[in-house]
């Protein structure tokens, strides 16, 4: 079992920086789970602390049912995988994978079948007996992980292993992390700034800033019904529309409304979309009635279609095209619409183009609402 | 160098002992033997699971690591398996590391790069030894300086040296228990993140394959071989100054040191009554932990009271009267940026004086 329990974990350094606060999450065994979040959020100081590469400054770590706050790392039964990971340059493949093993004294015919069962199951069998420098990029990361595999751990814990890889590596070797841990069938932590690696690749995703946890769900969960206002942005890409909106509610009807106001020289322009009645929920908006929030919706609940346009009467506005970005098998329209920017996905076939002043809707159904102070969701 | 030196003993030893005696390297290839057709052969030994504190057997003969390193750089040999080859083998090994190490001492470029660091070495002998060592003195060098953070182990010392096997160019010098310094030749118009880049590669091979946690201090990278022992003080001071300001790095670069830099060089007394002209209504000692963890914020987020208040999770108005309480006990107003200056620099004295940090 590498089940792993983390709760109200706290990591503050001595001069005062609290990057860890109140950290709490239960990690089933074999799940793969990914901690995300913007640089200095504390995601790498978090999976250092299960490491036991940092102390920790309150709560308790356990793996399995041990509490192991004070359980040297190299008895901690993990692998860690880093970003800046390096080879020897003079030892073969075979070696490199070889000599965490041989420093530990593990018997040679045990080292030889793990390091040769490591190498079957990353693909590299024929490369044991090659040099670092005559490894590709990818070469050189699949023997980084081999030297983790071959310790057989409980856990892995994988801090953004890898950012330093091109962009189509990253992509295939995103792949490759994702089947390896099928094949392993053990407890993957990874760390990453990357969401399109979070939502690609873990069971549940970790979403932290400033040393708190935002937000701990599956990706589909998270994209569809973010916590709050971060993690609305952060997950996604493009990523979510915000507008500054008021809430109104008329008769039993709730609305959303935005826009400008009238000037000397220019008279405003409101918009008013009717929410369904689902938004609703617990009456929720009841408290909101009057008041500034924020609205959210996603480029894809963007639509300037003719048919869907007739589908989704209730969100329609009109917007001008600044920017317009083909992506080949998408277009995504960059517009602005009463001083707020709306982005949209569409087909690639759109005809709008920069300068355009043209009829959009929003999909009322897919309207995220926010409070405007505690950024947290008031509906999804 | 070590050829020779080996194939001399062996030359002076090999009527004494009546059998073939040698020494092979870390590749399996003779480079000594009593009987010369054999060196340059190579003898196809797999030593990644060979003790290096025990002697074994390989075909028709014994072999022992020479000297006490984790991984044997060099083996002797002696033909036969019989107890006497071993005895041989034994006594061998224990002469050809002695005589190593004292070679090593006279002769050694390590050993010459540590005296220079160390500043062991009059100037003027340094240009001269390193003409006798064929050192090449006009590179340009960076000083590294690798800290063990928990237990010292020798396992980092091995690490380090197989990170960096090119013993021409790259020096990893033990320098007490739990610092390892390494001497890195670098490109001439090597950008100091580049440095780091590299000393982040130390770091997280030791944590992810060791388990071992480090903290690097990183010197000015340096043209002249004399100006080592400059680049090795910097990483000492680097290390020493981001004990105190940085306590959430592990690597710590001189060049970025900053203002930390300018205090650690100040004398204590002028740093002390600094803190008494500056705190002159009320000691920095009377702010509260929570005063300070605000003042800390504050300053994080460029003396923004919205964004500060919404990171403390405290309304507007509270964090005002916060500031406006600072002012009453201090007299100095942080929202003002030369006076949030002078509060900056205050708070990094005390520290400094708090931590009482070694001098380089």
């Amino acid at each position: 079992m590498a089940s792993l329990s983390l709760r109200n974990v706290y990591k503050r350094y001595p001069g005062g920086v609290t990057a860890v606060s109140d950290f709490n999450l239960e990690i089933k065994d074999k799940e793969f789970i990914i901690l995300v979040g913007p640089s200095g959020c504390g995601k790498s100081t978090t999976l250092r602390m299960v490491a036991g590469l940092e102390e920790i400054t309150d709560g308790e770590i356990l793996i399995g049912d041990r509490v192991v706050n004070d359980v040297a790392p190299k008895d901690r039964d993990i692998a860690m995988v880093f970003q800046n990971y390096a080879l020897y340059p003079h030892m073969t493949v075979f070696d490199n994978m070889a000599f965490g093993l041989k420093l530990r004294k593990t018997p040679k015919d045990e080292i030889k079948r793990r390091v040769e069962e490591a190498a079957r199951i990353l693909d590299i069998s024929h490369l044991l007996e090659r040099k670092p420098k005559a490894l590709s990029g990818g070469q050189r990361q699949r023997v980084a992980l081999g030297r983790a595999i071959v310790r057989e751990p409980k856990v892995f814990l994988l801090d953004e292993p890898l950012s330093n890889l091109d962009a189509k590596l990253r992509a295939q070797m995103r792949t490759e992390i994702s089947k390896l841990h099928l094949k392993l069938g053990t407890t993957f932590i990874y760390v990453t700034h990357d969401q399109t690696e979070a939502m690609t690749m873990g069971t549940r995703i970790v979403v932290m800033k400033d040393g708190f946890i935002q937000q701990v769900d599956t990706p589909q969960n998270l994209y569809l019904y973010p916590g709050n206002l971060f993690v609305a942005g952060f997950i996604g890409s493009p990523q979510m529309n915000f507008i500054d909106s008021k809430l109104l509610k008329e008769g039993e009807d709730f609305f959303v409304e935005f826009g400008t106001e009238d000037t000397k020289t220019r008279a405003g322009v409101k918009y008013k979309i009717k929410l369904p009645a689902s938004k609703n929920k617990d009456d929720v908006l009841e408290a909101y009635v009057g008041k500034e929030v924020i609205m959210g919706i996603r480029p894809e609940d963007v639509h300037n279609e003719e048919d869907l346009i007739a589908q989704f009467p209730d969100g329609i506005v009109e917007a001008n095209v600044e920017v317009t970005e083909l992506m080949g098998a998408e277009t995504y329209l960059y517009m602005n619409c009463e001083e707020q920017t709306i982005n949209a996905r569409v087909s690639p076939t759109n005809t709008a183009r920069p300068g355009d002043r043209i009829k959009i809707t929003l999909e009322s159904s897919k309207i995220h609402l926010f409070d405007k102070e505690t950024e947290i969701t008031i509906c999804n | 160098m070590a050829n020779r030196l080996f194939q001399g003993v062996i030359h002076q030893l090999k009527d004494a002992i009546d059998r073939t005696i040698g020494v092979i390297d870390e590749n399996g290839t003779v480079i000594a033997c009593s009987e010369l057709g054999k060196i340059g052969e190579n003898v196809n030994i797999d030593f990644m699971n060979t003790s290096v504190s025990d002697t074994f057997t390989f075909g028709n003969a014994t072999y022992k690591a020479i000297g006490s390193s984790q991984i044997g750089e060099y083996y002797v040999f002696v033909n036969g398996v019989d107890p006497i080859a071993e005895k041989n083998c034994i006594v061998l090994a224990i002469s050809f590391s002695n005589i190593k190490f004292y070679y090593d001492e006279k002769y050694d470029r390590g050993n010459f790069i540590k005296n220079v660091i160390l500043d062991n070495i009059l100037p003027g002998d340094i240009y001269l030894k390193s003409r006798e060592l064929h050192f090449n003195t006009d590179v340009s060098r960076t000083v590294l300086l690798i800290r063990s953070l928990d237990t010292s182990d020798i396992v980092t010392f091995d690490v380090i040296q197989n990170l960096f096997p090119d013993k021409t160019k790259d020096f990893v010098i033990s320098i007490n228990e739990t610092d390892i310094a390494l001497v890195k030749e670098t490109a001439k118009d090597i950008e100091p993140k580049d440095v780091e880049k590299l000393a982040l590669s130390i770091a997280d091979t030791l944590s992810g394959e060791f388990y071992t946690a480090v903290s690097i201090g990183i010197g000015s990278s340096v043209e002249s071989i004399k100006e080592l022992a400059k680049s090795f003080k910097e990483a000492q001071a680097s290390l020493e100054v981001g004990k105190v300001f940085d306590t959430d790095k592990t690597i710590v670069s001189y060049s970025n040191l900053g203002i930390a830099r300018l205090i650690y060089q100040l004398p204590t007394t002028l740093c002390e009554s600094f803190l008494r002209e500056v705190f002159k209504r009320g000691s920095i000692q009377s702010l509260d932990q929570e005063t300070l963890f605000t003042i800390q914020k504050f300053f994080e987020n460029n003396l923004n009271v919205s964004e500060t208040s919404r990171k403390l999770f405290v309304h507007r108005n509270t964090l005002v009267y916060r500031l406006e309480k600072i002012k009453r006990i201090t007299g100095l107003d942080l929202r003002e940026f030369d006076h949030a200056i002078i509060f900056k620099i205050a708070l990094m004295v005390n520290k400094y004086l708090q931590s009482n940090p070694v001098k380089y």
